[in-house]
């Protein structure tokens, strides 16, 4: 085996054995956090022990609904320790709901409702916005979650 | 405005762009033919080759007439240059953009402005400037590089850049606010806080587009496999040869599903019945056009990883450390980019197992980048001596850019980054790093070799040429840093106005975003003053014409 071959090989190798690692991270993760993936609003894989939260987009604001029956816009009323499903539907265009603190990333498609499970762990004030571009004022759909 | 509205305007013009494109045709096809008699009554060897008194010829001084000429030089030099100009009319709004975002709330430019300014700017880079030098160093390098045996689909090729043209201007006249996603049903709202009232005529300039790109792909493959000399074996060819064979291929693949989309797009305007019907979602438009999108940000890379090749060869004077495994990756690359699509989709409600199977493929595809990238590694590894002139920088930038940005790119696989970063400035970062680095470098460092072949034997200031380089880099790596780091943190892309915690990694975005707009005034400056010089040199280039070295490493082993 020339010494040419012999590098070539080394780095080819090299290179597959660290996208192996960070490949496995990443399936890892997929399994363990199934319900904190964006997905298609199911109630049956929502976690038993987790509050509903219906979320809708529109040109431009997010309205947030509780359990019991309020509303509110722009802003989103959490509390720490306790687990949350957005279940999000859009009233008009294509948006996508980011929380960037949590990770909690999903979009809200006309017609096809999605889902996105998460648990706030800090107390405090989060920011929250909206990331697929929706019209002129697109940059005005953002808001602020109050963790209590 | 209503449907009939619509209607009509849409058959006017249709009908205008019909007229124009025939008299385009009819004039070119007719000033051609009679070049190609007086071409022949001169004796040249080849009848429509104007550009050169033979294949490797001394070039002709060049004159407006090369969009007259319908020869393969006088074509590639029509996309080179028409592609250099959308590239500084997307770059002026790609620096009014950042300027605008001085302050976080919209201030200088109306949000309705910025919105268009953005889509322009993407999509003029993306089909006008990227595609288009591609197309047209193809067009311009093929020929010489494989001696070919005849050159006899210039109308063809006329007719594919008139379309291309057209659409590109039809395109910037649309004013869309669309961004370049073109999602429905935004993309649908003919409203100006929408997608713009003329959005209609920009669904119609990038069919024009995608309709002139496959004209000139399906030409320049049979250029490379028909027409090329017998002695050129494929193992034998250029790798650039080869990377546009794999990116055309790439492109006549996956553009139809786009093409279809659009066509489904545009008959929704008048009965939604595709996208925003009671049975149908919007994600479907999202999948055709991902279907396309994820290609086509490769078609703007592998045809400059040849020219990178290229270069690089030259001015080390040492073959490509592994011309098999260069030729192998690219073509794996091909294959495996139109797999991984899904992962600008991962957050929409694919379901599980379609993210697993998206981000373990976004993995895969990163192998051979990482063996090109080893392999040009390889190849200056070896060399015994490394000339640092201008387009061989700008190569070795671009080598550092791609390791940068694909690095990036790797993160975003990992659906735990994903779902923090996805449609924030990190996205933006990752890619302006390759797009500014790679494509515009590689760009540059090609214009520059060829600089003295346009210009009838003129020289560029090679220190200026330098300060060209080194305030582009320190531009580029400035804003895309900036953008990284803040879109980490959660910072929106294309948006108008953002939180004032923001405005430190936006404030430091813009000052790169200047910086690299006066590098490419520098590089204005440098080719008009030394255009309006006299000529000083023989009009040569060595990624053009064989010399002693180059014939012997111009091929594979």
């Amino acid at each position: 085996m020339n010494s040419k071959v012999k590098n070539e090989l080394i780095y080819t190798i090299v290179v597959l054995a660290i996208l192996l690692v960070v490949a496995v991270i990443n399936v890892n993760y997929i399994d363990g956090h199934k319900a904190n993936i964006a997905q298609p609003e199911n109630n049956s894989t929502v976690p038993a022990n987790s509050t509903i939260i219906k979320v809708t987009g529109y040109q431009w604001a997010w309205s947030f609904t509780y359990t019991n029956g309020t509303t509110s816009t722009d802003y989103l009323y959490v509390t720490a320790g306790h687990t949350y499903t957005l279940q999000v539907q859009s009233k008009d265009v294509i948006h996508d709901l980011l929380i960037p603190n949590l990770g909690v990333q999903v979009y809200a498609v006309p017609g096809h409702p999605n889902q996105v499970t998460f648990e706030p762990t800090k107390q405090g004030t989060f920011i929250f916005e909206c990331v697929e571009y929706c019209g002129q004022d697109h940059y005005l759909m953002r808001g602020y979650m109050e963790v209590s | 405005m209503s449907t009939i509205d619509l209607l009509i305007l849409a058959s006017v013009v249709g009908s205008l762009v019909a007229i124009l494109v025939f008299a385009v045709y009819y004039l070119t096809a007719s000033k051609a033919e009679s070049l190609s008699l007086t071409a022949k009554e001169e004796g040249y060897t080849d009848s429509n080759a104007y550009w050169r008194e033979q294949l490797y010829g001394k070039p002709r001084p060049l004159t407006w007439s090369i969009f007259t000429y319908d020869d393969a030089k006088s074509i590639g030099l029509r996309y080179i240059f028409t592609s250099v100009v959308f590239l500084f009319i997307a770059g002026a709004f790609g620096v009014l953009m950042r300027v605008s975002l001085f302050d976080p709330n919209p201030v200088i430019i109306q949000p309705i402005i910025y919105n268009i300014l953005m889509t322009q700017h993407a999509t003029l880079m993306i089909y006008m400037f990227a595609i288009g030098a591609a197309l047209g160093f193809g067009y311009y390098l093929l020929p010489t590089q494989l001696r070919l045996k005849r050159d006899n689909m210039g109308h063809w090729s006329s007719v594919a850049y008139w379309l291309w043209v057209l659409g590109g201007a039809l395109f910037v006249l649309s004013r869309s606010s669309m961004r370049w996603y073109l999602y429905p049903p935004l993309s649908l709202q003919l409203t100006p806080t929408g997608a713009g009232t003329f959005n209609w005529l920009a669904i119609i300039a990038m069919e024009l587009i995608f309709i002139g790109i496959t004209m000139a792909s399906i030409i320049v493959l049979k250029v490379i496999f028909i027409d090329r000399s017998d002695d050129i074996t494929l193992s034998k060819m250029p790798i650039f040869a080869w990377s546009v064979v794999f990116t055309l291929i790439m492109l006549l693949s996956s553009d139809e599903p786009l093409m279809v989309g659009l066509g489904m797009l545009f008959y929704d305007f008048f009965n939604p019945v595709f996208f925003t019907g009671a049975t149908s979602t919007p994600l479907t438009f999202a999948v055709l056009f991902w279907f396309w999108g994820h290609p086509i940000v490769y078609i703007a890379v592998i045809p400059y990883f040849g020219l990178m090749y290229d270069i690089i060869t030259r001015f080390t004077k040492t073959p490509v450390y592994s011309y098999f495994s260069g030729v192998f990756s690219l073509g794996l690359l091909m294959i495996l980019s139109e797999l991984v699509w899904g992962h600008h989709l991962l957050n929409s409600g694919l379901g599980i197992d379609w993210v697993l199977f998206f981000t373990s493929a976004s993995f895969v595809v990163v192998i051979p980048s990482a063996l090109t990238i080893f392999n040009m590694i390889g190849t200056l590894w070896k060399a015994e001596k490394i000339r640092l002139t201008t387009p061989m920088m700008f190569v070795i930038n671009a080598i550092l850019d791609f390791i940068i940005g694909g690095v990036l790119g790797v993160m975003l696989a990992n659906q735990s980054v994903n779902e923090v970063a996805h449609g924030t400035y990190f996205v933006t970062g990752h890619f302006h790093f390759i797009f500014v680095g790679l494509t515009l470098g590689v760009t540059m460092a090609v214009f520059y070799l060829l600089y003295p072949t346009f210009s009838n034997g003129r020289v560029y200031d090679e220190r200026l040429a330098k300060w060209h380089l080194y305030i582009t880099a320190f531009g580029s790596l400035l804003m895309s840093f900036s953008w990284t780091v803040g879109g980490y943190l959660g910072m929106p892309r294309s948006v108008a106005g953002y939180f004032a915690q923001f405005q430190p990694y936006q404030d430091s975005a813009i000052i790169g975003g200047v910086i690299i707009g006066i590098g490419q005034l520098v590089f204005l400056y440098n080719i008009a003053k030394s255009w309006l010089a006299q000529p000083t040199t023989d009009p040569y280039n060595i990624l053009e014409y064989r010399t002693e070295t180059n014939q012997e490493i111009g091929g594979g082993e």
